[in-house]
């Protein structure tokens, strides 16, 4: 670093920690503007923090489980005591990373963490990893999401495959091997480590659920399934060029989804138990647990610490409110939906739902994914579902063409009339969810959180 | 009676929730005691397009077109036989670029089309990505009573801009970018095809749409019969709020 440079770089440390602080004060989160405006004076901020980490990075990317993987990793790292960077609220493009850096530095520009866990957004991993040189990254699959501010999925894949085989050649990958637009990223790479779910009882040897990556990234033939997990993923091969699934060194066996008690499986010898619903959960720990092992932590302190990890703000989180537990799972692309949907089919009760989309950016403005979402598989199995947030109207409208009888379907698009319409309706054994896109979910959340409160305190 | 519908392509073709279009077809048979038939036709499987009442293509990334487009282009002369039949046909987005002559890329090469309708397609700099409402024009007329909605609606997301030679668009952009952002012109009408860049899906928010290709599919084959009045309260609910949201803006 030169003189200027330098002295750029302190000024913006400054002027970004000031800028939290004040925020603090205002009562604000501050997780993105004081990163915004340091990058303003110093772009290479991060890279200058980054560097000076005594072990260095891990950049956790993809378009689902990102943040309940880096979540897991982090509590992890807590086991062994160490002092951890982290972009804990999701803020993960680069005004987030580098706010997340700016917390951890003090005034004079030196890091006082021993290392980074960071969840970096798909299109973002080209920016971020050039500058923090990770020593690993975890990338945990490729659905679609929010098409309208990438444009189209390949596209994003390869980006960030470019960005992995020319920015990063000695970083380690911690790949998933089961969804084939990530596990092509490892091919004639040695340091790769793959992780996988075996065949069980809760996938299938059929598909109709909407896919990416039917066709085979290297030679475009249709590629053959022995057994679907999800979405994609499975245990694949092309028959044409012979690109398969890798063997994966992490493999879960003998999963066991027990509904709102949590997940139980085995990699190798050791038993896992996770607190959390849905089977992609499994995917999540695997991942944690592959990069975890890799750096050398034992399996004990890894069970020990996955245990324990509750669900994350909005993750299948449950809530109890008077006699009734009510479920806030946040859904924002045709896959994650589509596991929800099977985790609450799952439970064998009618269902209760309120499901709220709305079409803010960050939610994505385009909405025409809910026609990519399996609703069918509720059909018999709802006693009412409330529409709400600005795109109700379209939400009731797939419910009707799925099959759901409209005297079922309500739209409130006032998400806190909506809430309170939920909780007033009797309730005997129906299982009770709440689904928001991610723009609807906080004010749910607080919602939720105030009605629990309000029900302990009668 | 028995409308035999066929999806092209839903494997390759289905980036924006594109079988929305096939489930409000088959459902608004359903609802009136049509009997349908929905086939899924891809790469390599035997077609003849005359014997279809209703052909639909959706869209899908340009890895994807790539992969099918040699297989539509076997199909081409039998796919242009039955439109001038009369085949009811509905193309979105990749669907109506490769209808066309070609598709002009960013370094100035030329992608052919199938040929069978007169436009062609040239890459933009920007991606034209948002809502969008247009008016309907004559070609598409909808017809009188029931179907009285004079809007289409929908969420258009493409960097290619599209320019029709001879023939009529579909409608008329009253908010949105449309074919290509300049002329105000979007989709096209040629016979009973029709091709635009609203997905969203588009049929199940454009009931009155959806309808008019049932008639007209039905006409073909059987003669004018009138098709029963559903309860579309909901699906003009949400039509009719993204027409009143993109009049606010």
């Amino acid at each position: 670093m030169n003189f200027v440079t330098k002295l750029r770089f302190i000024a913006a440390v400054w002027l970004g920690k000031t800028v939290f602080w004040l925020s603090r004060l205002m009562g604000k989160n501050g997780t993105t503007l004081p990163g915004a405006l340091a990058l303003k004076l110093s772009p290479q901020l991060i890279g200058y923090l980054a560097r000076q980490l005594p072990k260095g990075t891990v950049i956790v990317t993809g378009t689902n489980g990102k943040t309940t993987t880096a979540n897991m990793l982090a509590a992890i790292f807590a086991k062994t005591n160490l002092n951890l960077t982290f972009n804990q609220a999701g803020a993960n493009l680069i005004t987030g990373v580098a706010t997340a850096f700016l917390n951890s530095s003090d005034w004079s520009g030196s890091i006082k963490t021993e290392m980074a866990v960071l969840e970096v957004d798909e299109a973002t991993v080209s920016k971020v990893a050039p500058q923090v040189m990770p020593h690993t990254v975890i990338i945990t699959n490729f659905f679609r999401d929010q098409l309208d501010r990438y444009g189209e999925l390949d596209k994003t894949v390869w980006l960030v495959k470019e960005t992995v085989l020319d920015n990063l050649p000695k970083a380690k990958l911690i790949l998933n091997a089961d969804d084939p637009l990530v596990a092509q990223i490892g091919v004639g790479r040695t340091n790769v480590v793959y992780y996988g779910v075996s065949a069980n009882e809760y996938g299938t040897a059929q598909s109709n659920q909407a896919r990416e990556a039917r066709h085979c990234s290297f030679c475009g033939y249709t590629y053959v399934y022995d057994f679907y997990h999800y979405g994609q993923l499975g245990i694949y091969r092309c028959p044409k060029c012979g690109f398969k699934r890798p063997a994966p060194q992490v493999l879960a066996e003998e999963v066991g989804l027990h509904d709102l008690e949590g997940i139980s499986f085995k990699v190798g010898a050791t038993d896992f138990y996770l607190q959390h619903q849905g089977f992609y959960n499994v995917y999540n720990a695997l991942a944690a647990i592959a990069a975890a092992e890799n750096m050398g932590i034992d399996d004990q302190t890894i069970k020990t610490a996955l245990q324990e990890f509750k669900p994350q703000a909005g993750r299948m989180e449950q809530f109890a409110v008077g006699t009734n537990r009510i479920t806030l799972s946040l859904v924002k692309n045709p896959t994650g939906l589509n596991e929800v949907i099977r985790a609450m089919v799952q439970g064998n009760k009618q269902l209760d739902l309120l499901i709220a989309i709305n079409d803010n950016a960050a939610d994505g403005r385009d909405i025409s994914w809910l026609w990519d979402v399996d609703f069918e598989l509720l059909q018999g199995r709802i006693d009412h579902v409330i529409c709400a947030g600005t795109r109700a109207e379209d939400m009731a409208v797939r419910l009707k063409y799925a099959g759901i009888a409209t005297d079922k379907l309500a739209i409130i698009k006032d998400l806190n009339q909506a809430l309170a319409s939920l909780t007033e309706r009797q309730h005997s054994e129906q299982g009770i969810y709440v689904l928001p896109t991610y723009t609807a979910l906080f004010p749910l959340r607080d919602a939720l959180s105030k009605l629990r409160s309000k029900a302990y305190a009668t | 009676m028995l409308l035999k519908i066929c999806h092209l392509y839903p494997d390759l073709l289905d980036l924006y929730g594109d079988r929305g279009n096939i489930i409000a077809l088959e459902r608004r048979c359903y609802w009136r005691g049509i009997d349908v038939e929905i086939t899924r036709i891809t790469l390599g499987e035997q077609l003849n397009f005359k014997d279809w009442d209703i052909v639909f293509m959706g869209g899908g990334s340009d890895r994807e077109q790539s992969i099918l487009f040699q297989d539509l282009h076997d199909r081409a002369e039998n796919l242009a036989a039955a439109i001038n039949d009369g085949l009811v046909m509905l193309n979105i987005c990749g669907g109506l670029q490769m209808m066309g002559k070609y598709y002009q890329t960013a370094d100035g090469s030329k992608i052919p089309g199938i040929e069978i309708l007169d436009l062609w397609t040239v890459a933009g700099a920007k991606r034209l990505i948002g809502n969008v409402c247009i008016e309907l024009g004559e070609a598409a007329d909808t017809g009188e009573g029931e179907f009285k909605l004079p809007t289409l609606v929908g969420f258009e997301n493409h960097s290619g801009q599209t320019f029709l030679g001879g023939l009529k668009p579909l409608g008329k952009v009253v908010k949105g970018f449309g074919n290509n952002g300049n002329d105000g012109m979007e989709g096209f009408v040629y016979k009973n095809v029709f091709g635009t860049y609203l997905h969203g899906p588009l049929l199940p928010k454009n009931p009155h749409f959806a309808d008019m290709l049932l008639a007209r599919a039905i006409e073909r084959r059987w003669g004018t019969v009138g098709l029963a009045k559903l309860d579309d309260s909901l699906e003009i609910e949400a039509h009719q709020y993204i027409v009143n949201r993109l009049k606010q803006t």
